[in-house]
């Protein structure tokens, strides 16, 4: 621990935090560059905004890639840790907002409304994401958050015209504030009982015997609740429908992917950092007691067994009634997270590499679905009930086929990502027993398959009855939605290279402490 | 025997998808095109397979054709494929029947060609992979690639009442085939507690000792996915729907192959997998298969619209198969494996010939026909040749697989037996009374005086068949003598740990055989 001891390095701050770096350094350059440009007109100006953005974000991945990778266990000041794990998800966070940008370029101009703060809020929604999962200090963590999720609900008002945008955005910000109020609860008694805040020393002062400590319990619970709000599960996910359906499509499938893997990232690493260490052979002397802390899964697994069941049932059931698509994607991205949590409740590796991989193809199925969505809205709320829907595999051959595959991947049919990621999930929590759980959660996916089908069946099975006229197809969004489809089959059919490597990103978990 | 032929012949359909989605289909010509390229690769994909019939050596048990490469490997999970003589037949089938249905549409599709044509040959793909693979996982990710090709089949280009029928027969086989995964890897892993090796090689988990409470979960489990498939008496609801409302081609391919996933699922996993679980279900199969057969046999009878009349009677003679492979008797076992492919055979060529009728009169149903073995005397010799083999007449392929099963029956269990023999009665009647009613009489409706006769593309796509109909008939043996070591070797894995059978009734049953399969070849 005496990275705790300060030393100003910047060679080290660059190899821990490059990444967040590079993304607010160059917010703020964007920022100035919007102001540079301001002589052009607003669409070239956006598109230039969009094009940087992208390389922005390749530019941030590609450092995370190859500077932080292979690190392990570099605390910088106790505050932010650069482990394997931290980095695969940021990479699925920084990925996320990839794609995201390269379909907002087309996205901003088909709804006429090219500001620049777009990208920026964006960027700095990646930032606030990158640091939340970082952080190995609960502060920093709830200060994190904060910046994501205030650039979040700015992106999901941007709509300024559009009512449901506006009420979606303010229940967000309403809710979230909550959640967040909750988690800083928990900070605040955590703090209160050990006296500090950097998660492996939490789990060194409660593995003494603090662990059934109530107040331990309650703090843990409330972290767990501020992060649940996030990750959408029920009974937390009130927020989610109106928000999904409020904001500007492709922001939507950010948000279900950027920010459902930071929730789930930061969760895990809480989960296996402090509450229920993973048991590594580091051999540090304070080390000793942690073994202590499994008896705590006792308190947290049934809690989540309930709670993963229930999500994974309401998600997929209500989404059945559904009528607008992209209030559909928004029960399901409910549902899919409570399949990701059946993979946190088996507790071992098999089950926290299902979790990374499960949220790398959902960032790719996700924001598929997304962009195919906002190409056949043509303009925002023009096209997105399920009858809209009908006869359009034959009218747009190549999007049918993308919204297809995307959904068909989420339903978790091979030989699609979804498929495996499920299978993965499943399979860790069988290993560890949990039979019932997993049967009535690959039921609740039947569920789910038969409303995915059905946008297969208006697509395919019925005939036009409105003229839909999908908006003009930018040639960035063709990429992302290639990209998206290529990802979601080659996983599909070769995960072994992205399962080791969540694989490796899990175990060094237990080298944080 | 180097080059993996199992993989080029399940893989071979696919090949054809590019090429006909780089046609368009705007015209006849181009249309045709796209029908003939999907023709001559199901063709092609037949050819290839005929190959592994010169290759396939009838004299072990075990697998040839092996194939095996690493999948995933940190779950020992593998890309393994093998035949042996119990899925050597239906592989035959699939790629025989294939071009015989896609020469049927010719006609009777018409929209959106290029769409269908890529579902078969995607639906071939899954389906050969499904018989040939090995290795649970793959097995599984085959079975539901399956789904969604019959879902569009169905859905798109089926009947009035098509898209419930979709869903219905999608939501039931995911039912049961989610279930089945979750028994897979609970098996996998009792599997690695007992051996401390993870994989999902079926030859490996054939050993695998579960606790007896988990062997009767999983094999419940397994038994429904395939007994959904088959489909076995109260699970059976979805395949009428499923059978009206498909096309001609989709009834075809899913009469003749699909339904055999289910009893293939039962003697290839589900049986040996879990012989305790087997053992202690197989009084309800047998109870249920006999049930299904006399029920399915009384059901097609009152139904007023062919197709339903020929989809029920799957149902009932779908019921013989299982119950011949739950006697576990060599006839038994045998006869249902030769019963899965005359069914095929028979019943894919009722529903073309009711695709026929179909096509030139958009009416199914039996009042609006009449009479019409006046207009149509080839059309009604070929339909009276297969009803015949439907029923199970000496000569045709259905009585030797219904004798066999009869017969390996009534050794051990006398009562099913005779109650199942009454089916064949059933099966007479409800065939043959439908015959009358649509072909014999006056011509009592004027709109059939004109109805032409086959034409040659629907006698190619029919002769083929007849063919195959006597030839199983007449000289079963050929068919039968490629499974006889895999049938023995099935029987004593899923024999071993019911002891009560009495030895001596298995004794005399292979003693006899060597007896009967001649006598049937005479005559």
């Amino acid at each position: 621990m005496n990275d705790l001891n300060f030393s100003f390095d910047f060679f080290h701050l660059w190899q821990v935090i490059g990444g967040q770096l590079i993304l607010i350094v160059a917010g703020l350059i964007l920022i100035l560059a919007d102001i540079a440009m301001l002589k052009l007109d607003e669409d070239v100006r956006s598109r230039r905004l969009g094009w940087l953005t992208v390389i922005i974000f390749a530019l941030t991945a590609a450092h995370m890639m190859s500077r932080e990778w292979g690190l392990h266990n570099i605390v910088f000041m106790g505050i932010f840790s650069a482990d394997k794990f931290s980095i695969f998800v940021s990479i699925v966070m920084v990925l996320s907002g990839l794609l995201a940008a390269l379909m907002s370029i087309g996205y901003l101009q088909n709804n006429d409304v090219m500001k620049g703060e777009y990208y920026i809020l964006m960027i700095y929604a990646v930032a606030g994401a990158i640091g939340l999962v970082q952080s190995v200090d609960l502060l920093m963590m709830f200060i994190t958050l904060e910046v994501m999720s205030l650039a979040i609900y700015a992106l999901a008002a941007f709509l300024k015209n559009n009512r449901f945008s506006q009420e979606g955005a303010l229940k967000y910000f309403l809710l979230g504030s909550f959640g967040s109020a909750f988690f800083l609860f928990g900070v605040a008694v955590i703090y209160g009982v050990t006296g500090t805040i950097n998660l492996t020393k939490i789990a060194q002062s409660i593995a003494g015997g603090l662990y059934t400590n109530p107040a331990i319990l309650l703090a843990f619970a409330m972290l767990s609740v501020g992060l649940f709000f996030k990750m959408a599960m029920v009974p937390f996910h009130m927020w989610t429908p109106d928000v999904y359906e409020g904001s500007p499509s492709v922001i939507t499938g950010f948000m279900a992917t950027a920010v459902k893997a930071a929730a789930f990232g930061v969760f895990v690493k809480l989960l296996f950092v402090t509450f229920t260490p993973m048991l590594s052979q580091s051999g540090q002397p304070d080390f000793q007691n942690t073994i202590n802390l499994a008896a705590l899964g006792a308190y947290w697994k049934p809690v989540l067994w309930w709670l993963a069941l229930l999500t994974m049932f309401f998600g997929n059931l209500i989404a059945v009634s559904q009528q607008n698509v992209k209030r559909m994607l928004a029960y399901s991205s409910i549902a899919h997270a409570g399949y990701m949590a059946v993979g946190i409740i088996a507790a071992n590796g098999d089950g926290r590499m299902g979790v990374l991989f499960y949220l790398f193809s959902y960032t790719l199925m996700n924001l598929g679905a997304f962009g195919v969505i906002y190409l056949i809205d043509g303009k925002e709320r023009n096209a997105q009930t399920l009858e809209d829907y009908r006869g359009l595999g034959y009218k747009y051959p190549a999007l049918g086929f993308l919204m297809g595959l995307f959904l068909v991947a989420m339903a978790g049919l091979p030989p699609t990502a979804g498929f495996i990621a499920k299978f993965y999930v499943f399979a860790a929590a069988i290993k560890e027993g949990y039979f019932l759980l997993a049967a009535l959660g690959v039921m609740t996916s039947v569920i789910g398959a038969y409303y995915y089908l059905r946008v297969i069946y208006m697509m395919y099975m019925k005939d036009e009855v409105r003229d839909v006229v999908r908006g003009p197809v930018a040639m960035p969004t063709v990429i992302a939605l290639v990209i998206t489809a290529i990802g979601v089959i080659y996983l599909g059919i070769l995960p072994e290279q992205l399962a080791n490597i969540a694989n490796a990103a899990q175990q060094s978990l237990s080298m944080i402490f | 025997m180097n080059a993996p032929i199992l993989t080029y012949v399940i893989f071979l359909p696919l090949f054809g998808v590019p090429f006909i989605l780089a046609m368009s289909q705007k015209g006849d010509s181009g249309k045709n095109m796209i029908r003939g390229i999907a023709l001559a690769i199901s063709i092609i994909t037949f050819l290839a397979s005929l190959r592994l019939y010169f290759g396939f050596d009838p004299s072990t048990p075990g697998f040839q054709f092996v194939e095996d490469h690493a999948w995933i490997t940190s779950y020992g999970i593998r890309y393994h494929l093998g035949l042996d003589g119990l899925s050597f037949w239906l592989v035959l089938l699939t790629t025989f029947l294939t071009p015989l249905t896609i020469l049927s549409t010719w006609k009777a599709i018409d929209n959106r060609v290029k769409e269908f044509q890529i579902s078969m040959l995607v639906l071939e793909t899954a389906m050969l992979g499904t018989f040939v693979a090995l290795d649970l996982f793959l097995f599984y990710v085959f079975w539901e690639i399956m789904l969604i090709p019959m879902y569009l089949i169905i859905g798109v280009w089926g009947g009035e009442r098509r898209i419930y029928a979709a869903i219905k027969f999608f939501l039931y086989t995911a039912v049961g085939s989610l279930l089945m995964l979750v028994c897979i890897i609970g098996l996998v892993y009792f599997h690695q507690q007992q051996t401390g090796e993870i994989t999902f090689n079926l030859l490996s988990l054939y050993g695998t000792s579960v606790p007896k409470i988990y062997e009767i979960l999983f094999f419940a489990a397994f038994a429904l996915a395939f007994a959904i498939k088959v489909p076995m008496f109260p699970l059976h609801t979805w395949l009428p729907d499923a059978h009206v409302e498909a096309p001609t081609a989709g009834s075809v391919i899913l009469a003749g192959i699909l339904l055999k996933m289910g009893t293939y699922g039962f003697f290839r996993f589900a049986m040996p997998l879990f012989p305790a679980g087997s053992d202690y279900f197989a009084p309800l199969i047998i109870t249920l298969s006999v049930i299904g057969i006399i029920y399915g046999a009384l059901v097609a009878m009152v139904q007023p619209d062919i197709k339903k009349l020929v989809a029920y009677s799957s149902v009932s003679h779908l019921g013989y198969c299982m119950l011949g492979l739950y006697v576990l008797t060599r006839q038994g076992v045998e006869g249902s494996v030769l019963q899965m492919i005359n069914h095929g055979i028979s019943t894919g060529a009722l529903f073309l010939l009711v695709g026929v009728v179909y096509e030139r009169r958009h009416t199914r149903l039996i009042k609006e026909y009449g009479g019409i073995a006046r207009i149509m005397p080839i059309y009604s010799t070929i339909f009276m040749i297969v009803t015949l083999s439907s029923i199970g007449l000496p000569t045709t392929n259905g009585f030797i697989g219904e004798f066999l099963i009869l017969l390996g029956t009534f050794k051990v269990n006398k009562v099913a037996a005779v109650l199942a023999a009454s089916g064949v009665i059933l099966g007479a009647v409800y065939m043959l009374w439908m015959v009358q009613r649509v072909f014999f009489g006056e011509v009592t409706n004027p709109k059939n005086y004109n109805l032409p006769d086959l034409n040659l593309r629907e006698i190619a796509y029919l002769a083929p068949l007849i063919v195959l109909i006597f030839w199983i008939g007449l000289y079963p043996n050929f068919f039968l003598k490629k499974m006889h070591v895999s049938v023995d070797h099935f029987i004593s894995q899923v024999k071993i740990e019911s002891p009560e059978q009495s030895s001596h009734v298995q004794q005399a049953s292979c003693m006899e055989l060597p007896g009967v399969t001649v006598a049937l070849a005479k005559e």
